[in-house]
């Protein structure tokens, strides 16, 4: 793949840049789960791997959740943009060679940046807690170059219409950008106190709700009609769902700040808007499973299909918590506690990972012509990945209701800790029986490239699914 | 692409533009991917009216505030009562004061908002204080073991004080509802711009 870093455009093979960002993805995807697995361990065994203090939880929890946002999720985000933009316009991507580049220079990004949080340097500000070089680094080399490739691919398509799907590429793409300039002012301009605290959690509201969540329905939007042969169910309700995104998610950052001294209108406005984040939900779990009529089948026998409805499924919950645990009736209970925890889990595990994954499958596929080495690894992938991360989400949950009663009740902190011991235990389970799926899945796509059957032309993988 | 006006919940294109629309719609191949006309289904619309309904009700700034000085005036006032200074410990004496004050309308937020003798110590001193100042005690929350004036930026009293006091309704509301209604006038114009839902698109797949 490297040796096509200095080739000419033309001499790239079309794909060549998606199966990169998609082997990075999957890469990124067991570093990160791993970490997240030792981190869980730290928390159910307090005397595991202790006295360095590079691997001391402190250190570990920014790298874990870093590596799966910006090298797992946006890697896979990556990877189905170079492949299904083009695809909806009938045309080739714009640029193959900096398709290559970015995604070159987005795992060399990652790297030195996990690197410097493994070393302690971060800035404090979660999700945001990359020092304000590496920000910057993502922003120039990361996420505008993608952006570019994205919007110059929609130019030049050749079909009249953009497909709802390339609506949320071209748009998600504008917007992790113009939320990763202002969300990061506090690191250039040194600003401190309540506008720190605001422009932090804009921030880190945001990069999930105007990137992980649109990019991540937009490959539901997809991988759905595509694999079942069914058109989309309803153009309108696409609309109503993209608009609804960017309206309501973008607005309601205060409602993470629900206890400090902002404004209390801010708050007020804040907590209809999360409320409202309901409408996007809505809008897309609908539009999916009426685009799902006749061919449920599907859901039990293709494996892009099942990823996708159980993410499309999840969404309901997501939101469901999401909307209503920001309201000041139930914040006061479960903020600071593990609820949040499982709860962006739910988002980032659940959600939006079973959409990528099937992505990652679909498009690996079709693009090296290869049908999948193992379905039944491919099976067994899917049930550790919903049985891990249940585990997780339930256990997590119930803690979290514990931490809350601990908190309100004044119970002393060591006795919550004891009684939260179980569930940190299953929390370090589920997360290790995640991580130990993904092991399987790369090595099954590593296989798939290597000695995959080769999918003759004109055929979709999931064609092929059963036929041996 | 002009506008008609005569049928606006059917659609608000003339003809012309949406036997154009209607055209393209059907002769687009998408990478292989085609969309419907079908109308958001009355359940989703429901469910979004639903939606803004409880997004207003279930965050009324009434729910889940912080208490005010005043809700604790009467335990501070309690605290020296002799029958409380002779109880055998702190727990018993809390108890005391517990029992003392039920009965009012602030029931529910004072067993929202469970104190301490140690708390009450610790902020006991402060009430006083802005007792003697005679200000009004409901511009005042406590938080933790601090008084402090309260996060309301309301009305200008005839003294020239400020109320700090929890509106029922606030500005954030009124943002909220000048914001909701452009954006559903935003979609409706949008989507109603779109060839009728009568008409489906012939994708090939025949049962569409």
């Amino acid at each position: 793949m490297l040796k096509y870093l200095m080739a000419r455009n033309e001499d790239i093979p079309p794909g060549s840049s998606a199966v990169y960002w998609g082997f990075s993805a999957i890469v990124w995807f067991v570093i990160g789960t791993g970490l997240g697995a030792f981190n869980a361990a730290k928390l159910a065994f307090p005397d595991f791997v202790t006295g360095l203090e590079f691997l001391s939880f402190g250190h570990m929890r920014q790298v874990h959740v870093m590596a799966v946002i910006f090298g797992w999720i946006s890697m896979a985000f990556g990877m189905a943009m170079m492949y299904i933009t083009p695809a909806l316009g009938n045309t080739k991507l714009w640029s193959e060679k900096l398709g290559l580049w970015n995604a070159f220079l987005w795992n060399v990004g990652l790297s030195l940046g996990l690197t410097v949080l493994w070393w302690g340097m971060n800035s404090g500000r979660e999700y945001s807690d990359f020092p304000w070089f590496i920000d910057l680094y993502i922003l120039c080399f990361m996420c505008i170059p993608l952006g570019i490739n994205v919007w110059m691919t929609i130019i030049h398509r050749k079909t009249q219409g953009i497909y709802t799907t390339n609506w949320f590429f071209a748009a998600g793409t504008f917007m992790i950008s113009i939320v990763l300039i202002v969300g990061n002012l506090p690191e250039y301009f040194h600003l401190t106190g309540l506008t720190e605290a605001y422009l932090t959690w804009w921030n880190a509201h945001n990069i999930l709700g105007l990137w992980i969540t649109p990019v991540a329905a937009a490959i539901a939007y997809y991988t759905i009609p595509k694999v079942t042969g069914n058109p989309l169910y309803s153009h309108r309700i696409g609309h109503l769902h993209f608009w609804s995104v960017v309206v309501f998610y973008s607005t309601p950052a205060a409602h993470h700040l629900m206890s400090a001294p902002l404004p209390e209108w801010l708050k007020s406005f804040a907590s209809v808007e999360g409320v409202l984040i309901l409408v996007p939900a809505i809008a897309f779990v609908s539009n999916i499973l009426m685009t799902m009529q006749g061919k449920w089948n599907m859901f039990v026998e293709n494996l892009e299909i099942r990823f996708t409805v159980t993410g499309c499924l999840m969404a309901i919950p997501l939101n469901m918590q999401g909307g209503f645990q920001q309201t000041r009736a139930i914040n006061w209970y479960i903020h600071g506690t593990g609820w949040i925890v499982a709860h962006a889990h739910l988002a980032l595990l659940g959600f939006s990972t079973f959409l990528e994954v099937a992505a990652v499958y679909l498009g690996m596929q079709t693009i090296m012509k290869r049908k999948l080495w193992s379905l039944t690894l491919g099976n067994i992938h899917f049930w550790f990945l919903l049985i891990g991360f249940t585990t997780y989400w339930v256990s997590m949950t119930i803690a979290g209701l514990i931490q809350g009663a601990g908190k309100i009740y004044e119970v002393p902190y060591i006795d919550v800790v004891i009684a939260e011991h179980p569930y940190m235990i299953a929390r370090w389970l589920g997360g290790s029986l995640v991580f130990t799926g993904n092991c399987f899945w790369l090595f099954n796509m590593w296989m798939t490239a290597r000695a995959g059957t080769v999918i003759p032309q004109g055929r979709m993988p999931h064609e092929l699914a059963y036929e041996r | 692409m002009s506008w008609k006006m005569d049928a606006p919940m059917v659609t608000l294109s003339d003809d012309a533009t949406t036997l154009k629309n209607e055209a393209l719609w059907e002769k687009e191949d998408l990478g292989g991917l085609t969309e419907d006309n079908n109308p958001i289904p009355k359940p989703v619309i429901w469910l979004v009216v639903l939606t803004v309904i409880t997004a207003f009700l279930v965050t009324a700034p009434l729910w889940g505030q912080r208490p005010t000085a005043a809700l604790y005036q009467s335990y501070v006032d309690s605290m020296d009562k002799p029958e409380v200074m002779a109880a055998k410990d702190d727990e018993d004496a809390m108890k005391m004061i517990v029992a003392m004050n039920k009965g009012t309308s602030n029931d529910a937020l004072l067993e929202r908002h469970p104190l301490t003798m140690d708390d009450l110590r610790m902020i006991k001193d402060q009430v006083k204080a802005l007792e003697a100042k005679g200000v009004d005690m409901k511009d005042y929350t406590v938080v933790g073991n601090h008084v402090v004036i309260a996060n309301f930026e309301g009305n200008y009293r005839p003294d020239g004080t400020r109320i700090r006091q929890q509106p029922w309704w606030d500005k954030g509301y009124t943002i909220d509802l000048f914001y909701l209604s452009y954006f559903f006038l935003a979609v409706f114009l949008i989507v109603k711009r779109l060839p009728p839902t009568t008409w489906q698109p012939r994708h090939g797949h025949g049962s569409h």
